[in-house]
């Protein structure tokens, strides 16, 4: 027997529908207005010729602006340093906050302190960090020269921002320090969300520690993980403020995002660095992407 | 202050003097017709990277009626918003910085108003070659307000205590001379700043010069790249000084004035890439723990005294700017004698007008006046040709590789090799 089709609901449906997009109208033409039009108008300005500093007409150039940044040393050196950034970080990130996580899980006295002291650096300004940091740094006047030179394990004061591979490990070491306790957080609300009867079961198996953590905590950590490894990702992908205060535009310890700025800000060649920040956008969108879809297969 | 508090009557014919002197031989539209201009009431925006005395400020507003909204931020912060606004056609300020270094960059894009025609003929002659720098296309874009130029300053007290009893004049003068101060205990002699900013690269400009040199023939080809041009020595020069301990190792970090700082605190005792502002600060009790042992010396060379630079900071007019003849009022009461000679004591802005200076070098109130008048005479410019449209892009890739093979991180060829060739690039898109 076929349904028979009620006109007042469908009536009310439509109604509800049509009441549903004009309350979200507003929202969308602010969203349309802010974001999706400087976009827009951003992704010409990457199509088009860099002329304007040099006073010359504008031209449309198609996607040359992008092959060139590609073939540009600085950019794809700048690309290779956030690689390691993101590489570097994520792993410290992932397994200190692990490591914190799993300690704070436990109550002992003080716990609450610890949490506060723990979210300090989270809520410090990423300059602010950096500046303090500096004064660690710094080679003629700053504490762990001083430290170390006083307990002898270095002879003269070392520039800890020179070199190439050591000074981006500073950097993410700052970075990571800004970020673990989000990273730590999130751990721990997710291992505060596992039934104590999952572990008392297993341990009536005769499960130890290890293999709980190892069989228990990490299985059912994975959704944590996964929201972890994509903050962490798109935080250090992003990464400048400390660089910028730490280092300055040194080419050591230069970002894409950094090249972004001195292409876009310093230089006045919007043309190239809006092809380059596409480009990171891009990839930034990609990580996202493959980590919603991890997520998901996470959760099912 | 000596300039503020004056009668009504001599405030409103300051005003009107101003007024008509700032619109001048009008034939730029922007600005109104002499003597036509209304700005009293109005509020003007400037940004500069330095600040001047509010008691100043409050004198402007009381010869004009125009009220005074300054904004200081820092040198490089203030390029970047400048570039930020006028790419997006918008609003800054009314008056802001104009850096010699801007020119090229700020002129090709027609991003402020060209002053030629609208200032007082008497001060456009007053000012001299100093407006030669900020020219391009036979236009002005601003009006000099820091003579600035470098010059060496060092600290007579540490040298008297090494047995030094003048400033190298040499090279080979000034080798034997940090040796002696390190061997006195000035562990670090020499200050050079050797970040990669703006003021970190400035010194290699200098040195460059000092050493007989220029960067760049007359049609802009490089010629640094060669191992036995002065740019090349030049470097070589910074990177021994940090191999050898004649800067500290955090000098390949500092900008130029943390580096100053640290002169100002006695842990160096030369300065060799100063401005000559920074002598009054030096000799500042206020401002300097090693004040008034500091003196003026001139840049050495490879025979005698080297070439020197000027870097003059002039004040500009954006084309956004919406008080267009309050700013020029502005500008044209900057250029005062009487404003000029107390920026110069209050802020360390050396004057440009030539007669101002006169004043002060006669009047013995220019600091380190002989010195100073002395350097003038070793002044070139850096680029006798204009500064070229492409500057700012090539001094953020000098940046980035002076600082490289100074921290070590790639040889000195390589980095004057990579900077040879981007330039070669930009001076091909920008011709």
């Amino acid at each position: 027997m076929g349904q028979i089709a009620d006109p007042t609901i469908d009536q009310t449906r439509k109604e509800d529908s049509r009441l549903g997009r004009r309350m979200i109208a507003p929202a969308a033409i602010v969203t349309a207005a802010l974001v999706i039009y400087p976009l827009a108008l951003g992704f010409k300005t990457s199509l088009q010729s860099g002329g304007a500093t040099f006073g010359n007409e504008v031209r449309w150039v198609g996607l040359r602006n992008y092959a060139d940044v590609l073939k540009t040393s600085k950019a794809f050196d700048a690309a290779v340093h956030s690689l390691e950034y993101v590489a570097m970080a994520v792993v410290l990130e992932i397994i200190l906050g692990l490591g914190v996580a799993v300690v704070l899980h436990r109550v002992f006295r003080g716990r609450g302190v610890v949490l506060a002291i723990l979210i300090l650096p989270w809520a410090l300004p990423s300059v602010v960090s950096g500046l303090l940091w500096r004064r660690v740094f710094d080679p003629d006047s700053g504490l762990l020269n001083a430290v170390l030179l006083r307990i002898h394990l270095i002879k003269e004061p070392h520039v800890w921002l020179a070199g190439e591979a050591s000074a981006r490990g500073f950097v993410t070491l700052v970075h990571v320090w800004g970020v673990l306790p989000l990273v730590s957080l999130i751990f721990v609300a997710a291992l505060q969300s596992i039934p104590d009867e999952v572990y008392s079961a297993s341990a009536v198996d005769g499960a130890t520690p290890i293999r709980q953590f190892r069989y228990i905590t990490l299985p059912l950590l994975r959704p944590a993980i996964a929201v972890a490894l994509t903050v962490g990702t798109v935080l250090s992908i992003g990464i400048f403020d400390e660089i910028y205060v730490l280092n300055g535009t040194a080419l050591n310890t230069r970002s894409v995002l950094m090249q972004v700025y001195n292409t876009t800000f310093v230089d006045a060649d919007f043309a190239h660095g809006t092809a380059l920040a596409f480009m990171l956008a891009g990839v930034t969108a990609c990580i996202g992407g493959i980590s919603v879809l991890f997520l998901r297969r996470s959760a099912t | 202050m000596r300039l503020v508090g004056h009668s009504k009557g001599r405030a409103a014919t300051a005003a009107a003097l101003l007024i008509l002197a700032a619109c001048g031989s009008n034939s730029n539209d922007s600005f109104s017709e002499p003597g036509k201009a209304s700005i009293k009431g109005q509020t003007i925006t400037v940004l500069l990277p330095y600040q001047i005395p509010q008691a100043l400020l409050d004198d402007f507003t009381a010869k004009t009626g125009v009220k005074v909204n300054f904004n200081v931020t820092g040198w490089d912060a203030v390029h970047t918003k400048l570039i930020v606004a006028n790419s997006a056609k918008t609003y800054v300020a009314d008056v802001t910085e104009f850096d010699w270094s801007f020119t090229g960059q700020f002129a090709g894009a027609k991003w402020d108003e060209p002053l030629e025609n609208v200032l007082p003929a008497e001060l456009t002659a007053d000012l001299g070659n100093t407006s030669g720098a900020f020219t391009s296309g036979g236009h002005t874009y601003a009006v000099c307000y820091s003579n600035d130029f470098r010059m060496s300053i060092y600290n007579d007290k540490l040298f008297k205590q090494a047995g030094l009893s003048s400033f190298p004049t040499t090279f080979a003068e000034l080798s034997t001379a940090i040796d002696k101060l390190k061997g006195a205990g000035v562990q670090y002699p020499l200050s050079i700043p050797m970040a990669a900013t703006e003021g970190g690269v400035t010194p290699w400009y200098l040195l460059t010069l000092a050493m007989g040199g220029q960067l760049f023939d007359d049609k802009f080809k490089p010629l640094f790249a060669d191992p036995n041009s002065a740019g090349h020595k030049a470097l070589q020069f910074e990177v021994d000084a940090v191999k050898n301990g004649w800067v500290s190792p955090g000098s390949v970090t500092l900008d130029d004035g943390p580096a100053f700082d640290k002169f100002a605190a006695g842990s160096t005792a030369i300065n060799l890439s100063s401005s000559p502002g920074s002598l009054a600060t030096a000799n500042d009790p206020a401002q300097s723990s090693v004040a008034p042992d500091i003196r003026a010396g001139l840049v050495p060379g490879i025979d005698g005294p080297g070439a020197s630079f000027g870097l003059p900071e002039g004040l500009a007019i954006p084309v956004t700017a919406v008080h267009k003849d309050a700013a020029l009022a502005f500008i044209t009461w900057w250029q005062e004698p009487a404003t000029s000679i107390e920026l110069y004591k209050s802020a360390g802005m050396l004057p440009c007008r030539t007669s101002v200076l006169d004043r002060l070098t006669k009047t013995d109130a220019l600091a380190g006046g002989s010195a100073i008048t002395d350097q003038f005479k070793h002044v070139v410019a850096l680029f006798p040709q204009g500064a070229p449209v492409w500057y700012s892009n090539f001094s953020s890739e000098a940046q980035g590789l002076i600082n490289a093979a100074l921290k070590g991180d790639i040889t000195v060829d390589d980095a004057l090799k990579q900077l040879a060739t981007k330039a070669e690039t930009l001076a091909k898109a920008g011709s």
